[in-house]
């Protein structure tokens, strides 16, 4: 097995005194698209946030075999970008200022106009919305400002927290569309996603989390999805 | 970089504002007038400072006092005491209240309300010590053996004139350092963390650091001015230096004149300050800063962008028409 590019060792993180994620220890390799499937309140959103230094982490986290420092802008110079679960676009400002703001970290300033190419051209719509505000989008156009806006920083590890959030399903296959074309273009890709189905359908990889643990790692080809929808409902505890 | 603002009618704007400020001296206006407009611009460099601060940072300070009381004590202080050259000890003073501002590091955490609060706080602490210090400060009864703006290459700044001049100088050269950062990359995200620095977060903004240097920044405009008012006027006593006025009336300039330019604060400092002292004082001789308050209301009422929010909805009118 090739050495993993993002890897994560008793990884413990949560809020205040609750525990979410209950030391995992989690390989991603580099150049595939990984999906972490998993019910509510598994965990997946905590996971990513604590990847990109959003929320506090105890045990390591590791690029390339180096340890993390956990500040979040230090992670999006390193490589690390979020684009976050709701967007969370910059309402007030325009398409291409929140383009723009992607590139913040200094590693990619000097590829900005390049940049802002391969996203316009990923996503037409945006380039002929650009100066419109971006809180005046519909929910698949701010979706597509915080993918271009991830991919403005140049990203070595990309993180998509459920990109299909609250969108028409026409829309969503839109999104996919882009997603599976960033992996074919050898980014490599951290999918968080409800939609279970949608998210096998791009994966190399899946991890599937229940309850802070992982209950299973395994390639996507192949997989076995009674036992995967055992797993998610915690069926076998039942029987 | 691409900005919903045209850059042009802020050019026409500058160049308006120049213009006018050149009148007074062309026109040879009296003692009394220039007197009142070189009060009118040392609140529009501090209003100047504390809209930057609103703007680039998202930061709402109840506390400029603060920084305007320390500026001029220390320029003050290292002028008389240790007898150093004014034009020196000026931007010290500002680089001092700079300083000063790291003691505020802990509460950049906050936001809103809770940030607004710890800096009132904040303020009441040099009021506080300058009044105990007395043996450095004078105390309570104040400081006034210390000199005054000298003259440069054969310009009295001392004069009305001259004080004027170089005021028009500084707040120019003020609202020119303000634009620079606004249309920069940092600008950019500054005021992305004005309005979510949960986002900024998301795409690698070292938001407190950010929000640090704006303070620091804001502060050093701040003192600059406190330490030119304090040469101007010849005397400091912790009740004037650090009075609460000098974190209000740089609030109602900005809001009154449209805190999200960078010349709103400016003219609206100078058009309040002239109300309240022409007439304003006129009308009511004890308690005139009622009406300010009232004309500050029906700005708000009428332009909740302000003065110069107002002005470009009229030009922008005509240019329709």
């Amino acid at each position: 097995m090739p050495e993993p590019m993002l890897e994560t060792a008793d990884l413990r993180a949560g809020y205040g005194h609750i525990t979410v994620l209950w030391d995992l220890s989690l390989r991603f390799r580099a150049g595939a698209l990984t999906a972490i499937v998993g019910p509510n309140g598994a965990g997946k959103t905590t996971l990513l946030r604590a990847l990109t230094g959003l929320v506090p982490h105890r045990g390591t986290i590791r690029l390339d075999g180096q340890a993390l420092s956990g500040k979040a802008w230090d992670l999006a110079e390193r490589g690390l970008v979020m684009v976050p679960e709701g967007r969370m676009v910059f309402r007030d400002m325009s398409v291409e200022e929140n383009l723009h703001l992607g590139a913040y970290p200094r590693r990619c300033r000097a590829d900005l106009g390049r940049n802002l190419e391969r996203v316009y051209g990923l996503f037409p719509r945006l380039k002929e919305r650009r100066h419109q505000a971006a809180g005046s989008l519909s929910g698949g156009e701010a979706q597509m400002v915080a993918l271009g806006r991830g991919l403005m920083a140049d990203p070595r590890v990309l993180l998509i927290d459920e990109p299909s959030l609250g969108l028409a399903p026409v829309i969503v296959q839109e999104v996919f569309g882009v997603i599976r074309r960033l992996k074919e273009a050898g980014t490599t890709i951290l999918l968080v996603e409800q939609n279970t189905r949608m998210a096998l359908s791009v994966a190399d990889d899946v991890h599937l989390l229940r309850g802070g643990r992982v209950r299973l790692s395994e390639a996507a080809a192949g997989l076995d999805l009674d036992r995967l929808h055992d797993l998610y409902f915690a069926r076998e505890q039942a029987a | 970089m691409a900005s919903p603002r045209a850059p042009l009618p802020g050019l026409a704007l500058a160049a308006a504002f120049l213009v006018l400020a050149a009148l007074p001296l062309l026109l040879g206006a009296s003692n009394y007038l220039l007197g009142l407009l070189i009060s009118a611009l040392i609140l529009a460099g501090v209003a100047l400072a504390w809209a930057l601060l609103g703007n680039l940072g998202g930061m709402v300070s109840f506390g400029h006092a603060a920084f305007f009381g320390v500026g001029g004590y220390a320029s003050a202080l290292l002028a008389g005491k240790l007898g150093l050259p004014v034009l020196l000890t000026v931007p010290l003073g500002g680089l001092l209240a700079a300083l000063a501002s790291l003691a505020m590091l802990p509460a950049l955490r906050l936001s809103g309300p809770y940030f607004a609060l710890a800096i009132l706080a904040y303020a009441q602490i040099f009021r506080i010590l300058a009044t105990e210090a007395s043996s450095l400060t004078g105390g309570a009864a104040g400081l006034q053996r210390y000199p005054g703006l000298p003259t440069v290459f054969g310009l009295d700044l001392a004069s009305r004139p001259g004080a004027y001049a170089l005021l028009v100088a500084l707040v120019a050269l003020g609202c020119l350092a303000y634009a620079a950062i606004r249309r920069s990359a940092l600008g950019l995200a500054l005021r992305a963390i004005a309005e979510s620095e949960d986002a900024t977060r998301v795409v690698g903004v070292n938001s407190v650091l950010l929000k640090a240097w704006m303070l620091a920044l804001s502060a050093f405009i701040t003192g600059l001015f406190g330490a030119l008012n304090a040469h101007i006027i010849g005397f400091l006593e912790p009740d004037y230096a650090f009075a609460g006025s000098w974190s209000v009336l740089p609030i109602i300039a900005s809001v009154f004149g449209g805190y999200r330019t960078v010349l709103g604060p400016v003219g609206g400092a100078v058009v309040i300050y002239l109300f309240d002292q022409v007439v304003a004082k006129g009308l009511i001789a004890v308690g005139h800063q009622i009406l300010l308050g009232l004309l500050l209301v029906a700005m708000v009422l009428a332009a909740p962008n302000g003065l110069l929010g107002l002005l470009e909805r009229k030009g922008g009118a005509r240019a329709g028409a």
